[in-house]
């Protein structure tokens, strides 16, 4: 084969490798075709009885994988599993210092206490390739 | 000195050379031969030196000689043999190759195919069918990748069609996964794999990837990457031990892999014996068979004219799964921020 052809298939192949990984422009795309995502990232916060609720759904990775919420109010973390096996049931949250495999199917609350604003909580699953962030306002 | 003096010393280059191994093997070769009285072999230099009490020519010495070694993939020559171009095209075929797999790989993943949900009690079935998932997910990235790298190594350095440490390994998996599901089912909830032991254990495989990714790739042909010492005997332990590709078989049980976990899980709350023993072992049936190709279709393409090319491409493979799985891991115990999310 050419070269220059097997160059050109290199980036291009490198390129690919790049948005899957860094993944723009499928989030660009989100966020145009239905605001859904900017919606959901407000949708998934409630306030029950002054405890602030954020959810979050694992499957797969956890989606959304960035939630907005109010900083300053007691909050809990509700991870909903639907017949999850991969690794983002395997759960992670470092400042708070909690690990545990979560069960294939429920809810599972967390409480995150009272968190400040402009201090984000992130999750990462065990192996590190899915994780989730929570920004406080 | 009479003696001496009737010797002839030959400096020949020598080709083929990829471990460390290769000068030992060379080496009893040659001193096999009863016209030569000494051969030494000088990896960095690619040269053997050979004192000989015969009175051939360079050139049939090496004809002789080449016949005995060239079954195991060395050639000798007067002349150093100018590789570099011809291996150089190999790299830049291999190099698309594999980007080509990590990226289909990595598709798969982004996907979402992989996420059916699986409701319900876990049974063998089920257990079965998540063994299937998970050789497919990222998990592959690194029991797949650590599979394939030192299947490639192996069958690189053996150059025998010798299937036995990968049987065992197969069976050391399949078995120690029953047997500590087992376990787990029996002691029930009282004990849970540690996290940050799987982490390391996950770390270190996969550095261990991507050296072997950088030893295969042959990327610096120069100062090539020769395995340290003790890694190569444990490659040898792996090669001719029987206990050392079980004994992996069965680590593979602790690497870091969310459905293995969650596998676990479900085997420690089955209960019995029986049942963890019956989930566990369905679940590394299940992944048995992507696990068996990467495996065995190494020693197939490895005994193939394609050899160099697949060697360079799993190369690229290997380094490019070492790679996420290291980053991966380092942000799974904290080290480094997530870079990417799958």
């Amino acid at each position: 084969m050419n070269k220059t052809v097997i160059i050109i298939i290199t980036f291009g192949l490198l390129i690919g490798l790049g948005i899957i990984f860094l993944g723009r422009p499928s989030t660009n795309n989100k966020t145009t075709i239905n605001n859904s995502s900017v919606a959901s990232s407000v949708e998934n916060t409630e306030i029950r009885d002054g405890i602030q609720y954020v959810t979050i759904n694992v499957k797969g990775g956890y989606s959304p994988k960035v939630s907005i919420a109010k900083a300053g109010i007691p909050t809990k973390l509700i991870m909903k599993t639907n017949g999850t096996y991969d690794c983002s049931a395997s759960l992670v949250i470092r400042s708070i210092s909690y690990r545990k495999i979560l069960q294939k199917s429920g809810e599972e609350i967390i409480d995150l206490g009272t968190p400040k604003a402009g201090i984000p909580i992130r999750g990462v699953c065990g192996m590190g390739m899915y994780s989730f962030q929570i920004n406080f306002q | 000195m009479d003696n001496q003096e009737k010797n002839k010393k030959y400096i020949l280059h020598v080709s083929g050379t990829h471990c460390a191994s290769c000068k030992i093997l060379i080496e009893d070769i040659l001193n096999e031969q009863n016209f030569i009285e000494k051969a030494r072999v000088n990896l960095k230099k690619e040269m053997v030196e050979i004192e000989t009490n015969d009175n051939m020519t360079a050139e049939e010495i090496i004809n002789i000689l080449n016949n005995k070694i060239e079954t195991n993939g060395y050639t000798l020559s007067v002349e150093k043999i100018i590789v570099e171009k011809k291996s150089n095209n190999v790299l830049w075929k291999a190099i698309p190759i594999g980007l080509v797999f990590l990226f289909l790989f990595f598709l798969l993943q982004k996907s979402g195919i992989l996420n059916l949900g699986i409701g319900g009690e876990t049974t063998p079935v089920t257990s079965f069918i998540i063994g299937i998932i998970a050789s497919l997910s990222s998990c592959l990235a690194i029991v797949g990748g650590l599979v394939l790298s030192l299947s490639a190594k192996i069958t690189q350095n053996n150059n025998g069609s010798n299937k036995k440490p990968f049987i065992l390994f197969h069976i050391g998996r399949l078995f120690g996964f029953a047997i500590l599901g087992g376990i787990l089912g029996l002691i029930g909830k009282a004990i849970e794999i540690n996290f940050i032991f799987s982490a390391i254990l996950g770390l270190i495989a996969s550095s261990v990837m991507i050296m072997l990714g950088l030893n295969l790739l042959g990327v610096f042909t120069k100062s090539k990457i020769t395995l340290p010492s003790n890694i190569f005997s444990f490659f040898r332990k792996v090669e001719h031990d029987s206990w050392a590709p079980l004994l992996i078989g069965l680590g593979t049980f602790f690497l870091p892999c969310g459905f293995t976990q969650s596998m676990q899980i479900a085997a420690l709350s089955s209960g019995t014996f029986a049942s963890g023993f019956l989930i566990m072992f369905s679940f590394a049936l299940g992944t048995l068979p992507v696990l068996a190709l990467l495996s065995f279709g190494s020693v197939s393409f490895a005994h193939s004219k394609y050899a160099p090319l697949f060697f360079k491409s799993t190369g690229v493979v290997v380094f490019g799964l070492g790679m996420f799985a290291l980053l991966s891991g380092l942000a799974g115990v904290g080290i480094i921020n997530p870079l990417f999310n799958i």
